[in-house]
């Protein structure tokens, strides 16, 4: 037991702090929110897979750093700070799922080119709004040698721009009993719809509808076991939990340089203990975040499942982050509250983190499971 | 980062177990119970001994101090299951004074107090409060004078607690009237059956006995003054630090928290069980995520003091942090079994480990002791986030 980083991953934690501060300033986030763009940001993807970034947790087999899931958190930490544009946590996911749920093949197909920047993908398990619901959303029957997909999957992160969607769904094959399969999705391909939808923060999210798709055998993913799929789902939080951390340290460091800088009564207001007590409420809040992140993420990359961590992660960060950007509102008063400032920015990415994948109810409800009070 | 015990810790941790397992009774942890930290008489006495002969005292310290010289980390695992069985360990002596004169002692303050309290043979009552100095620590005016060769100590302390059990008072005197305030104090460690010294009991709402102590013309060694003289107000806010990461292990937590949800699942007296109700069971599962997270801090701290430094804000955020959830923990406790919950646990009629009402008195202490949250936050501000002081 050692709750320090090492040096090691100190130096990766202040490289991607420059890497970000430089290629991902508040004017590209901006940029990238508005109706018109894609949500890609070319320049970025492009330094970010010069770095290694994509590959920090592939094996080196398929270009990868071969690093854990511990270190990717580390990126998602400095990514959130900086509000990087989330088809880089699609892209990082979606590798993450495929590494634990693909054939040596299908591995080989899609991990080097992401690793690479030459592949944008992302990851649509179980119910968006409860990670712990696992029940695919879609159906799949068997059609010769093939299968033919149907149902409607809503709030696929970067949907419309993703070249291969990574989804769940329930098989029937008879005479088999049913199963749960994975699937690659061909966003390209006949009978498959994609529709934007319009969130508040501007994020990309899309509703995918599937009418008779037809996939082959080589694009299923066969027979994930319910530890495997909770396993991506709680990877997936995880990993958000470690963005979240990120994003509200930011929104803590920018507010409190502000009320060092605000005189009012002729005097900072940084001086006037009730800013004071804001300030460490949002740090003890925040600290509880980014050492249940830091621990559920830490497990998981150790193959655990980690429901008790990851439940206990998700119910800190969705309110840390959450509370911290509503108080530094408070703190920046009028000056964070027009637009032109950038703090709603951290403050829209808070609300639509804090739901995402269950919020603190939500994930109470996964402990509650946990320690036996509830089914 | 790493979150599991090492096989060594592990090993450690296993040997602390079995030896609570084998030493302290049940009947130990009543008489703990009754008595709280008074816990130097009878066979409390005795276990305490039995801790000291295993070197557990200094077990941090430089073995040339009578340590065993493991780290902070094997400090932390050991408080914590002390902590979980309510077994007395480890007390402000053993983390707060020791390395309080390990890091600032003269050669000759470390030779003399630190092998007997790693022995378990001195405690200390700890003499900082004043009826006129409580937040304000640093107006202090219990002073003391060099006479010859001798201090002589005149002034009064209060909540000092175990002054009528300890062997020694650890006690911060005013050295230098003239000075401004936070330069002219000093730290004393004083018999405590020199005469002079007279202590009164004062009874606190959970039932346990803290004291007021008055000194009259006190006479020490002059040797007795640990480190420097008018050095004391950088020693006992260091030591505060260290204080504050013992007082908060949450290991206490962790069994209050464990102890809730097995009487969630107990029947009351009205025939209905709190875990059936949904806002109880969303409480519940609030407190595990959060006595998970006192107990990660803890763990944070003693891995910072590990690399030898003395992490102020993680401690201080532990201390806030921990003694809130405390009062939570005893509210939810005491709420959730409805009027059982005012039955005194020794009561017959009192649900089996439903005696949260002790819990709901003892947890305003944490809360204002050990520093007011109130100036704890002020110092995350301040020394953790460099906003300005305001006079304090």
């Amino acid at each position: 037991m050692r709750l320090t980083l090492t040096e090691e991953q100190r130096e990766l934690s202040t490289m991607l702090r420059h890497l970000f501060a430089d290629a991902c300033p508040p004017a590209l986030v901006r940029k990238m929110k508005e109706p018109g763009s894609d949500g890609i940001p070319t320049d970025l993807w492009k330094t970010l897979a010069k770095a290694g970034v994509f590959g920090i947790a592939v094996d080196d087999q398929y270009g990868g750093e071969g690093a854990g899931l511990f270190e990717l958190g580390l990126v998602f930490a400095e990514a959130g700070r900086a509000l990087c544009p989330t088809a880089v946590y699609d892209t990082l996911g979606f590798a993450v799922a495929l590494a634990r749920l693909g054939s040596a093949e299908q591995r080989a197909a899609y991990l080097p080119r992401l690793v690479a920047g030459d592949l944008r993908a992302t990851a649509a398990v179980g119910n968006p709004s409860d990670a712990a619901d696992l029940r695919p959303g879609l159906v799949a029957q068997r059609t010769g040698d093939g299968w033919s997909l149907s149902g409607t999957l809503m709030f696929v992160g970067n949907g419309a721009t993703a070249e291969t969607i990574l989804v769940t769904a329930r098989a029937s094959a008879f005479p088999e009993p049913e199963r749960t399969i994975g699937v690659l999705l061909d966003p390209a391909r006949d009978g498959l719809e994609v529709t934007a939808l319009s969130t508040f923060a501007g994020d990309k999210q899309a509703r995918i509808e599937l009418h008779d798709y037809r996939a082959t055998d080589a694009e299923v993913l066969d027979r994930p076991s319910t530890d495997d799929l909770a396993w991506v789902a709680n990877a997936l939080v995880a990993l958000q939990c470690m963005e979240m951390v990120g994003g509200a340290t930011a929104v803590l460091e920018r507010t409190v340089d502000y009320v060092k800088v605000r005189e009012q009564f002729k005097r900072p207001i940084a001086s006037f203990q009730a800013a004071q007590h804001h300030v460490a409420n949002m740090r003890i809040a925040i600290e509880g975040a980014r050492l249940s992140a830091a621990q559920a993420v830490w497990w998981l990359g150790r193959g655990d499942v980690a429901r008790r961590a990851v439940a206990i992660a998700k119910m800190h960060a969705s309110e840390a982050y959450k509370w911290t950007t509503l108080t530094a509102h408070q703190l920046h008063g009028g000056m964070g509250y027009v637009r032109e400032t950038d703090l709603h920015l951290w403050s829209e990415r808070a609300k639509v983190t804090e739901i995402k994948g269950g919020t603190a109810d939500v994930a109470a409800g996964w402990l509650q499971r946990e320690l036996g009070l509830a089914r | 980062m790493e979150f599991e015990l090492d096989d060594d810790q592990r090993a450690w941790r296993e040997e602390v177990r079995a030896f609570l397992a084998e030493n302290f009774s049940p009947e130990l942890l009543t008489l703990r119970k009754e008595r709280g930290y008074e816990s130097n008489d009878g066979v409390l006495l005795d276990f305490r001994r039995k801790v000291g002969e295993k070197g557990w005292f200094g077990l941090n310290w430089p073995k040339e101090y009578g340590g065993l010289a493991l780290g902070p980390i094997y400090q932390h695992i050991l408080v914590n299951e002390f902590e979980y069985w309510g077994a007395p360990g480890p007390d402000l002596t053993v983390t707060s004074v020791a390395p309080m004169i390990m890091r600032n002692g003269t050669e000759i303050n470390k030779q003399e107090w630190l092998p007997p309290i790693a022995r378990g043979e001195i405690t200390c009552a700890v003499g900082y409060s004043e009826p006129n100095a409580g937040t304000d620590l640093a107006s202090l005016r219990t002073k003391a004078e060099l006479d010859g060769d001798e201090w002589v100590i005149n002034g009064q302390k209060i909540w000092n607690s175990q002054a009528h059990v300890a062997s020694h008072e650890w006690l911060c005197v005013r050295t230098d009237p003239e000075a401004p305030k936070h330069r002219g104090i000093s730290v004393i460690m004083v018999p405590i059956d020199t005469p002079g010294i007279e202590i009164r009991p004062l009874i606190t709402w959970d039932g346990f006995r803290t004291n007021e102590t008055f000194f009259t013309d006190v006479r020490v060694p002059r040797t007795n003054l640990i480190g420097e003289v008018n050095r004391g107000w950088q020693y006992i806010t260091g030591a505060l630090d260290l204080e504050r990461g013992a007082l908060t292990n949450a290991g206490d937590l962790r069994r209050a928290v464990d102890e809730i949800i097995e009487a969630s699942r107990l029947v009351r007296s009205d025939g209905t069980r709190p875990m059936d109700n949904p806002d109880v069971r969303r409480r519940i599962a609030q407190l595990e995520a959060d006595v998970d997270v006192a107990v990660l801090m803890g763990m944070e701290a003693a891995s910072l003091l590990e690399t030898g430094g003395i992490p102020t804000v993680a401690v201080t955020a532990e201390k806030i942090f921990s003694s809130e959830l405390r009062q939570r923990i005893a509210d939810l406790g005491t709420q959730m079994l409805g009027l059982d919950g005012v039955l005194s646990g020794s009561d017959p009629f009192a649900v089996p480990g439903g005696g949260f009402e002790k819990l709901y008195r003892s947890a305003p202490l944490l809360r204002f002791g050990g520093g007011a949250n109130e100036v704890l936050r002020d110092v995350i501000a301040q020394r953790g986030h460099g906003m300005p002081g305001y006079g304090r």
